[in-house]
């Protein structure tokens, strides 16, 4: 799975949704390929709305991302659609806060979901994947310490189960960066940790550029070498985990912390 | 809990409760209207309770001799009961095969192009809206008598109703998966294909069980206008006035539909 991480560079990027809300304002951000960064911000700051618009989930309204050599623009701009938008795609991993697996099939085959973009329509349709993806499936099964539960439905698992089978998922992609939207709001605190070193590893052994939108303050520090954090779809901080003590968090937040915004059950960052 | 008698618990009474809908008045308006268009459709068809009076005793002969089924029948009953039977069974194959794409095509949650899904749900709108005995009324006039006519009204009639209901559960299915296939790079269909087809394969199966069971019904009914199967020796001992083949076959009608539904409905249960 010998693949190197991608650049993410947002250049005043700014998202209105059609209601006419601001989801994101003048975002500027460089992401150099390779890096581990976490995003805080309290609910409603923006920071699902940062994260798909790296993969063309939620369009830009103006400025520019681009992610490797794919480029997203603003209204009025060229528009990275069809087979260009879905190649962007294919390089972009995803997880999400629920998981989001199929889950009356076999875990193997929320796999093979990752080869999709790769995967010929008549083998997609009948189901007949090729053995090459297979394997590959497989080893991203092995890497998150699964793979014994390849043929087991995917609804029997438990939570920190299904998550890391969407994990395995995005590694099927053999993607250049992986986003995150709280990936660990639904897993209980041990789970919690396990997952996150996953993610860890991956970024590390792989070089992939992972973006993880975090709750808990504790574990975006612990977790990234970066945190941005949003509030009112502005950035407010950038800087590195280990700097972002209480007052910045409470600068991110406009209010002071409380138990619930840390995971570890003492209460404190 | 006993908050009620906790000091402060109530609060002054009359202050800012919803009121209570009020459904009593809806409900004796519609029993009322039911009413009145129950009245009407009886004028309407002209029901005439003297001549059902005097038809009652020529009725009696017919029922007595209804109740001593000719058994020795059966064997001239056997090529239709078989015919009936593979008309159900083709019927609900094709239809099944060619309703699954339809469904798809028919959903919002799997179909993100607006018109296209506009003009099949305008579609299968007027393919339900036909009844199925006016199918193979029509088609035993194009195609002519025999089982054909049959199917093919059977298979019509077949797709209205597993479109429908087929397309129904995936409007109700959760989208976080395909939302995912699609963020893979996933096109439309391979993420429909991968993330909602699994999804839907119970209730697709027992959809098709339950279109079965109807489909034998439907059949020996949809053989009184000549489209195969039961239907037209029904229709011909009927018009000899032999009572008790008509009773044999209408025996033998009711045995299949309850063994066939009740193993259907068995298997249905274990699907979901
Ligand atoms: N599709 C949408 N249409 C309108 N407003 C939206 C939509 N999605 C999100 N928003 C709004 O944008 C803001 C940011 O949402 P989100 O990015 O989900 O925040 P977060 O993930 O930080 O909780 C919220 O106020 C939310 O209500
Ligand atoms: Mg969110």
């Amino acid at each position: 799975m010998e693949r190197t991480g991608a650049d993410i560079r947002f250049h005043d990027v700014s998202v209105t949704y059609p209601n006419g809300f601001t989801g994101l304002k003048d975002i500027n951000l460089n992401i150099p390929a390779g890096e581990m960064v976490g995003i805080v911000g309290l609910s409603g700051a923006g920071k699902s709305t940062l994260v798909r618009t790296i993969n063309g989930l939620v369009p830009i309204t103006s400025g520019q991302i681009t992610v490797g050599e794919h480029q997203l623009n603003g209204r009025g701009s060229a528009q990275l659609r069809g087979r260009e938008l879905r190649e962007l795609r294919s390089n972009v991993g995803m997880v999400f806060q629920s998981f989001n697996l199929a889950k009356r099939t076999t875990v193997i085959n929320n796999v093979l979901m990752g080869r999709l973009y790769h995967s010929p329509a008549w083998r997609t349709l009948l189901g007949a994947w090729r053995d090459d993806d297979v394997e590959l499936a497989m080893s991203a099964l092995e890497r998150v310490e699964i793979v014994s539960k390849a043929y087991e439905k995917a609804s029997s698992l438990s939570g920190g189960q299904q998550q890391r089978v969407a994990i395995a998922r995005t590694l099927a992609q053999r993607p250049m960066v992986i986003l995150a939207d709280e990936p660990v709001a639904s897993l209980d605190p041990p789970t919690s940790h396990v997952v996150m070193r996953d993610l860890q590893r991956i970024n590390a052994e792989l070089g992939i550029t992972v973006v993880v939108n975090l709750h808990f303050l504790d574990l975006a520090r612990r977790y990234s070498d970066r945190l941005i954090g949003l509030r009112s779809g502005e950035v407010v901080f950038d800087g590195a985990g280990a700097d972002a003590d209480e007052s910045v968090f409470e600068n991110i937040y406009g209010r002071s912390l409380t138990a619930e915004d840390v995971l570890s059950s003492k209460g404190t960052l | 809990m006993s908050g009620a008698g906790a000091p402060g618990f109530m609060l002054a009474p009359g202050t800012a409760r919803p009121i209570k809908p009020r459904r009593g008045t809806m409900t004796g308006a519609a029993v009322v209207l039911l009413a009145a268009i129950t009245v009407w459709a009886g004028i309407g068809v002209q029901v005439d309770l003297p001549a059902i009076a005097a038809n009652w005793r020529n009725a009696t002969s017919n029922i007595v001799q209804l109740l001593q089924p000719d058994y020795g029948f059966f064997p001239k009953t056997v090529p239709a009961l078989l015919e009936t039977l593979q008309m159900a069974v083709i019927a609900t194959a094709v239809g099944a095969a060619i309703s699954l794409p339809l469904a798809f095509l028919a959903s919002r949650a799997t179909n993100p192009k607006p018109k296209l899904l506009a003009g099949v749900r305008f579609v299968m709108n007027m393919v339900r809206s036909v009844p199925d005995i006016l199918y193979a009324a029509i088609l035993v006039a194009v195609v002519g008598v025999g089982a054909l006519s049959g199917i093919m009204a059977l298979v019509l009639f077949n797709i209205g109703i597993i479109v429908k209901l087929v397309s129904e559960s995936l409007d109700g299915e959760d989208l976080g998966a395909q939302e995912a296939a699609l963020a893979t790079g996933g096109s439309w269909p391979k993420a429909n294909r991968v993330a909602m087809l699994p999804q839907i394969l119970p209730s697709f199966a027992s959809q098709v069980l339950y279109t079965f069971e109807l489909n034998i019904r439907a059949s020996t009914v949809i053989g009184l206008v000549g489209a195969g199967g039961l239907g037209i020796l029904i229709d011909n001992v009927r018009s000899f006035f032999r009572y008790h083949e008509l009773s044999l076959i209408i025996l033998e009608i009711l045995v299949l539909v309850l063994v066939l539904e009740s193993a259907s409905s068995w298997l249905r249960k274990k699907l979901v």
